[in-house]
């Protein structure tokens, strides 16, 4: 019987290393494909898309998600999900207004400063999964309502501060015709790639995510991987808010609440899985790049808002269904699926 | 799949009593809301009246309803987002095509809970049947049933019918409706929980694998898993409608994360497996006595989000001490 069941585990260990590999190349080409190919197809919704002008503006909407997504992303590759993130983001945003204003290079002093007090709250919430095994889900959904609410009762309501010129030009400046903005998302790009795809640290998350036990074992810290992961997360979303700020010209309470479930959806269609230990952070880049095109294209045709969603929401489906990695392995399973129950019975009944 | 039945019950005969009660994630959150209770009648004169308990009842089942369907993905490891969904739609629906009197209510709750069931469907077919992640497709029907949503009643407004609004957050014989229907929940979960589908459900979520080698068919207890949250988030959203006396499209947004927050403090785990209804429906009770109190004491509006965040955090510290306690008893 031992026989018999190892053809059925060597077609699942096939599935899962030696398919992953090719999806991490073909997942971010096929989601770069769909959005080049949207935005050139946009120019029959409406002449004024699927220019030059407007591939730029749809880089710099997307940049913000794509640095959640960074944080987002890693933390869903140990296995957790962060939903503290749209109140990190507005304490971001909120300590950014309140300080900015004054000359250009005090800006990265404001940065370092909000790194550091996002990455400390990120941290707590890690220590608190990693030492007292409270459940991701709830230790960040916690954090994140504590944040939310002490940034609520100090700024009583309405954020005050001075829009900075310096951080409004990363959006409005030009630099050889691109917003300085593109630039900085495409070294942000390049280094996130690198430290999850090439560092030590980075391949230690992708052990950690398969599994904990194992990783321990193997004599990884895990507890310390956990908190470091859950404080860059932080900080992300803290970095996120601080460039909105630039780009809104002001922080308000509810500037995260908008990029909780896009961060998830962004992370999913990118194809990581929410299991851990599976994905990576290029696809994530642009399957961001996807769902800001989408929401971007949607929203300039003239139809009713319920119907805009409605859109949103099966262009999500879709995305997420046609990008499943396994999906021929899934036809050839239905086909033969009427050999498999009398298999199963079989395997239990030799195990007892 | 006998010998899968069996084993629990096999399991809690051998266990001392006190060792069972600390084990059990339903009594813990059980224990936090009396506690809370307690606190709340100190500092409240009415606290404890009739009306106090049947408003915090009508106020409260739509969170606890959405819970307990939420509950059943959980156990099984899965992410039900389609949540927040379902009780927007169910609520604009009550809210503008209800008709009066019972027929009505009746033709209404046909409609809320089969729009769960078809929405549950879909998740549940393109998860056990396609194999989508589940957090990654609900996602995707909980944004297209908020745009539906959206297309019944595009603001806050509508008309929820007197019938439906009196009665269910009204009295039948003295008892409060809402407890009515979270008891008849709680009757059928227990009922169904014996079935084949129960067990498979626990299995499942326990490990997967050795449940399909077990025989549980897989695909079928997830696909009736998703099925039957759905209806209860349909009933969820009616039960809204019925306590606001209106719709609103942007309802169900602020239950998306509530949902969880009370399936967590009611002791189901999100490994799977282990919990039950009866906890995410006590710790939505919980979650929303919770406000409550933090009001009474006098926390300005402002701060009760710090004290709701640690008392989850505290509430899930002390359901997992007291599950480590049960384990160290001697058997």
């Amino acid at each position: 019987m031992k026989e018999a069941f190892m053809p059925g585990h060597a077609v699942a260990d096939t599935r899962t290393t030696g398919r992953a590999l090719g999806s991490e190349v073909i997942t971010p080409l096929v989601l770069f494909a769909l959005t080049v190919l949207l935005v050139i197809a946009s120019r029959w919704i409406s002449p004024s898309l699927g220019g030059f002008h407007q591939v730029a503006a749809i880089i710099v909407l997307s940049s913000f998600l794509m640095v959640v997504a960074f944080g987002q992303q890693m933390v869903v590759l140990i296995g957790g999900l962060d939903l503290s993130l749209p109140s990190l983001l507005t304490l971001g945003g909120i300590l950014t207004f309140a300080w900015s204003g004054a000359s250009g290079w005090s800006l990265i002093w404001i940065l370092l400063v909000v790194l550091v007090v996002n990455g400390a709250i990120g941290a707590l919430s890690g220590a608190g999964i990693a030492w007292l095994r409270i459940p991701p889900f709830i230790m960040t959904l916690a954090m994140g309502i504590i944040v939310y609410s002490a940034a609520l009762g100090i700024t009583a309501g309405t954020p005050r501060g001075h829009p900075s010129a310096a951080l409004g030009s990363l959006f409005s400046g030009r630099i050889l015709g691109l917003p300085p903005i593109i630039y900085i998302m495409i070294l942000f790009v390049v280094f996130g790639t690198a430290l999850q795809s090439y560092t030590p640290f980075g391949r230690k998350l992708y052990a950690l995510g398969t599994s904990p036990v194992a990783a321990h074992v193997a004599g990884l810290h895990v507890a310390w991987l956990t908190v470091a992961t859950y404080a860059i997360s932080a900080a992300a979303a803290g970095c996120a808010g601080f460039l909105l700020v630039g780009y809104a010209g002001g922080a308000t309470l509810v500037m995260g609440q908008s990029y909780l479930l896009p961060s998830i959806a962004a992370v999913v269609v990118g194809g990581t899985s929410i299991v851990g230990g599976r994905g990576n952070y290029i696809s994530a880049v642009a399957a961001s790049l996807l769902l800001t095109t989408f929401s971007t294209i949607i929203s300039s045709i003239q139809i009713l808002e319920g119907w805009r969603t409605i859109i949103y929401g099966c262009l999500i489906l879709i995305a997420i269904a046609a990008l499943r990695e396994d999906v021929p392995l899934w036809l050839n399973r239905s086909l033969q699926r009427p050999s498999r129950p009398p298999q199963a019975p079989g395997a239990a009944r030799s195990t007892q | 799949m006998s010998a899968v039945a069996g084993f629990p019950q096999a399991e809690r005969q051998r266990r001392p009593a006190l060792g069972r009660l600390l084990g059990s994630g339903a009594v813990m959150v059980t224990v936090i809301y009396l506690l809370l209770l307690l606190v709340y009648s100190l500092c409240q004169k009415n606290a404890l009246s009739m009306t106090q308990f049947s408003d915090q009842l009508s106020n409260g089942l739509p969170l606890a309803l959405g819970a307990a369907g939420g509950t059943l993905v959980v156990l099984m490891r899965g992410f039900d987002l389609s949540v927040a969904g379902v009780i927007a739609l169910a609520d604009v629906l009550t809210a503008t095509q209800a008709g009066d009197g019972q027929l009505g209510a009746l033709l209404c709750l046909a409609m809320v809970v089969g729009t769960g069931l078809l929405v549950g469907a879909v998740n549940g077919f393109l998860v056990a049947y396609v194999g989508l992640q589940s957090i990654a497709c609900t996602l995707a029907t909980m944004i297209i049933c908020s745009g539906v949503a959206l297309l019944v009643l595009d603001a806050p407004g509508g008309n929820v019918p007197d019938f439906i609004s009196d009665n269910l957050t009204g009295t039948l014989l003295g008892v409060p409706v809402p407890l009515i229907i979270a008891l008849v929940v709680l009757l059928g979960w227990v009922i169904l929980r014996k079935t084949n589908w129960g067990v498979g459900l626990y299995a499942l979520g326990a490990d997967e694998t050795a449940a399909r080698l077990a025989g549980v068919p897989v695909r079928r207890v997830k696909f009736l898993a998703f099925c039957a949250a759905g209806a209860l988030y349909g009933v969820a959203g009616m039960m809204l409608a019925a306590a606001t006396s209106n719709g609103d499209p942007g309802a169900g947004t602020s239950y998306l994360l509530l949902v969880f927050a009370a399936i967590a403090i009611g002791g189901t785990t999100f490994t799977g497996g282990r919990g039950g209804l009866l906890g995410s429906m006590i710790g939505a009770a919980t979650l929303m006595l919770l406000q409550k109190v933090l009001f009474s004491l006098g926390v300005s509006s402002f701060y009760t989000g710090i004290g709701q965040g640690l008392i989850m955090i505290a509430a899930v510290l002390i359901a997992a001490l007291s599950a480590r306690l049960a384990r160290r008893m001697p058997r």
